[in-house]
């Protein structure tokens, strides 16, 4: 029986080259994340603005046209829109400039080595863990001029003879509110510097110990550069967080007395669910997203993104 | 872990059903149980939606909902609850989406809004065929009536009064309000109830959300002045709504009668200020009538009319309650059905008197149950001069009056605009939405 001779055949070449099909597949696998990300940011932003080209005001559907830049124009003539972007940034550096430095203090006391530190630690997450809206009702409580306990509390240790009004009165009611959302953010820098702090080797500590380093010139010259990343990425995002935060406020004041704690984003609550204005609420929507574009590009060049320090 | 403070599933559930039973039990009139036997197949459904204010509420309503249920095998009432802050914009965005409630219950000065929407029927031909519609007060159907057309069933009526402390008017000696009682009487009564070393005050002012405009609005009316003026323009920055404003506001800028939280009470600040002691007198409908029964007890307080102003007038704002049906409902008939029905004299008695308001049926409005209580009398001696709130005339109005009206009557009050401007920024903003 004869053999039959087999041939080696050459293989077919492939429609993509190895580099070519590396990096597609890479894309792939990317792509449930794009399409996740497209339907939940990319489809309303892009709803968003499409809505505040609108004279969208869902009692006046007979009014429904498209009016161009018209609510663009609208706003620059608004006074409580620019109120209440002032409001916005007093609210959102008053807030998170004092939750950085009570955030830093606590991290670097929990740090510390004593008895119960776990459980400290675990009780500083206390008012993170509470939902805003709660948080805002017990302060709300304590803050209450008539039967709250904070004037009660000033009454009897001698240090107030009137009531004070906390909340109802234009000059208090926006540090009020802030001291609320300060007590509240705390813990988050707390923990997130927390971490950063256990990550900075030991070594680094000792040899400038041994060079002659002392406190201070260690927090400035290790501490410091050595939690930077972290410091930029826990305030920017903080920053944008407490930007559109609305739940305290409008829970706490509803945006008064008279506009005094009336932010942006409140400001944005009240056209859509009280005017039932879309259109306009969405043109200040357009342009909050903007800002806060601005500002994180901006900040993040200042402190130059997230890398150490060379 | 200690096991004694662990609750399992099954307690909190049994707890939770023992809550609704006491919350049943509070309704003395409940004749049947809370579950009710299963409709037929075939019942067509019939969507209410029913804003809640107070847990009380919801289980009165699910009560009227099964009883009509089971008078009759046709229809099949849903309630479907929502919270009453939310209660507008969720029927707003729901006509906007096609799919309204057949019923809802909602507040006279919505109706307009949705008639401008085109999403409500005209009732007229119906309820003047209904039966009992000569026994309604014909200020009730006012109420409900846009542009010539009857558009909802008023259920229960409102008007304002002074709720007062009774018993601390006899400890401070001071002269009970009359039912003729004056402004200059007004401000003598709040001085002498204002003890600012006890924590209390004299009166309870409103500060926030839509009626704390409302009630400044009655005084000025007290006064000579008119939202609208006869040439059908705006008139409520007229010198007399100025003067009035200026005496009222002064009541807690001047004259400190009233608790330093003035500017951020609404509704709920105000009635808790009564209730716990720290203000002796307030504006309010008679929805907090019953509320203040649990906390002052009956017999510690009345309610007496507002005030006569130096023009020798008095208004009190009246407001209904009603029941709206939808175009775009899918069970008109049954929605129509189930509104008769709740405005017979049975089911309309146990809603309104459970809730402290007043029938808008003049059979049920005498009972003795009504006539007799002294929680209400200075709303049934204020019918004479209640008038339907003027700032019903105009749809646009609605929102409008909350989110710019009353940012600004707040800059009023702490000082930071007199009463001439806050009225003239006012009268800019109702004169540019009288749509």
């Amino acid at each position: 029986m004869a053999r039959e001779a087999t041939l080696a055949t050459p293989l077919a070449r492939p429609l993509l080259s190895r580099r070519a099909r590396e990096i597609l597949s890479g894309y792939l696998y990317l792509l449930p994340v794009v399409v996740a990300l497209g339907a939940t940011v990319l489809v309303p932003i892009l709803s968003a603005i499409g809505m505040s080209l609108y004279n969208n005001v869902l009692i006046k559907p007979q009014d429904y046209r498209f009016i161009g830049l018209g609510n663009y124009a609208r706003l620059l003539h608004d006074d409580v829109f620019w109120l209440s972007l002032a409001n916005s940034f007093y609210w959102v550096f008053g807030s998170v400039s004092l939750q950085f430095v009570g955030g830093f203090a606590a991290a670097l006391l929990l740090h510390q080595t004593f008895r119960g530190r776990a459980v400290v630690r675990t009780l500083t997450l206390l008012p993170w863990i509470i939902p805003g809206v709660v948080v805002a009702l017990i302060w709300e409580y304590l803050y209450q001029p008539n039967y709250g306990a904070l004037n009660d509390l000033l009454a009897r240790a001698g240090l107030m003879t009137d009531k004070v009004a906390w909340l109802s009165n234009p000059s208090l009611a926006m540090p009020a509110v802030i001291a609320t959302n300060v007590w509240r953010g705390v813990p988050f820098f707390a923990i997130m510097l927390l971490a950063g702090l256990q990550a900075i080797p030991d070594e680094l500590y000792e040899a400038a110990r041994v060079d002659g380093a002392g406190v201070l010139e260690r927090f400035w010259h290790i501490t410091l550069p050595m939690l930077r990343p972290i410091i930029v990425v826990a305030t920017a995002t903080r920053i944008i967080w407490t930007f559109n935060y609305a739940d305290l406020i409008f829970v706490m004041t509803s945006g008064g007395p008279a506009n005094a704690t009336q932010i942006t984003s409140t400001y944005t609550l009240l056209q859509a669910y009280s005017n039932l204005d879309f259109g306009y609420a969405a043109t200040l929507s357009v342009v909050l997203l903007l800002i806060m574009l601005g500002f994180t590009i901006s900040y993040l060049r200042v402190t130059r993104g997230v890398e150490p320090v060379a | 872990m200690d096991e004694r403070w662990c609750l399992s599933r099954r307690q909190i559930l049994k707890g939770m059903a023992a809550a609704g039973a006491l919350t049943a039990a509070e309704l003395a009139w409940w004749e049947e149980p809370l579950i009710a036997p299963r409709r037929a197949w075939g019942a067509v459904p019939v969507r209410f939606q029913f804003s809640v204010p107070e847990p009380k509420r919801t289980a009165l309503v699910e009560s009227l909902a099964q009883r009509f249920n089971q008078s009759q095998k046709d229809f099949e009432v849903k309630v479907e609850f929502v919270p009453q802050a939310q209660a507008r914009q969720k029927l707003i965005t729901s006509i906007a989406a096609g799919t309204p409630p057949d019923v809802a219950q909602v507040w006279d000065n919505w109706v307009g809004e949705f008639d401008g929407m085109n999403a409500v029927e005209d009732l007229t031909g119906k309820v003047k065929d209904w039966p009992g519609y000569k026994d309604v007060l014909p200020l009730a159907w006012e109420t409900v009536t846009v542009k010539k057309r009857v558009l909802s069933f008023p259920w229960v009526v409102t008007n304002d009064g002074v709720y007062w402390r009774t018993d601390r008017a006899k400890e401070y000696g001071a002269k009970p309000p009359k039912d003729d009682w004056t402004f200059d009487d007004f401000l003598a009564w709040a001085k002498t109830m204002t003890k600012p070393d006890k924590n209390q005050y004299g009166f309870g002012m409103r500060g926030q959300g839509t009626w704390a405009v409302l009630y400044a609005t009655e005084f000025m009316y007290a006064n000579g002045a008119q939202v609208l003026g006869k040439d059908g323009k705006v008139a409520i920055n007229s010198p007399e709504a100025a003067e009035a404003l200026d005496w009222y506001l002064d009541l807690f800028r001047k004259h400190k009668v009233c608790p330093p939280s003035v500017p951020t009470d609404g509704w709920r600040g105000i009635v808790e200020g009564f209730g716990r002691g720290v203000t002796n007198s307030y504006i309010h409908n008679s929805g907090s009538s019953e509320e203040q029964k649990d906390f002052v007890k009956a017999e510690n307080f009345s309610t007496v009319p507002l005030p006569f102003g130096p023009a020798k007038k008095r208004v009190s704002f009246y407001f209904s309650e009603t029941l709206t049906p939808f175009k775009a409902g899918k069970a008109r008939e049954g929605g129509f059905k189930f509104m008769a029905w709740a405005m017979e004299p049975e089911p309309h008695f146990m809603y309104s008197k459970t809730l402290g308001l007043l029938p808008a049926r003049k059979s049920v409005a005498e009972r003795p149950e009504f006539t007799k209580d002294p929680a209400l009398a200075g709303f049934i001696k204020s019918f004479p001069f209640s008038i339907v709130s003027p700032y019903l005339a105009y749809a646009g109005w609605g929102g409008k009056l909350d989110s710019e009206g009353v940012p600004l009557f707040q800059q009023a009050l702490v000082g930071k605009l007199s009463s001439k401007e806050f009225l003239e920024k006012f009268a800019e903003v109702l004169a540019k939405n009288m749509s």
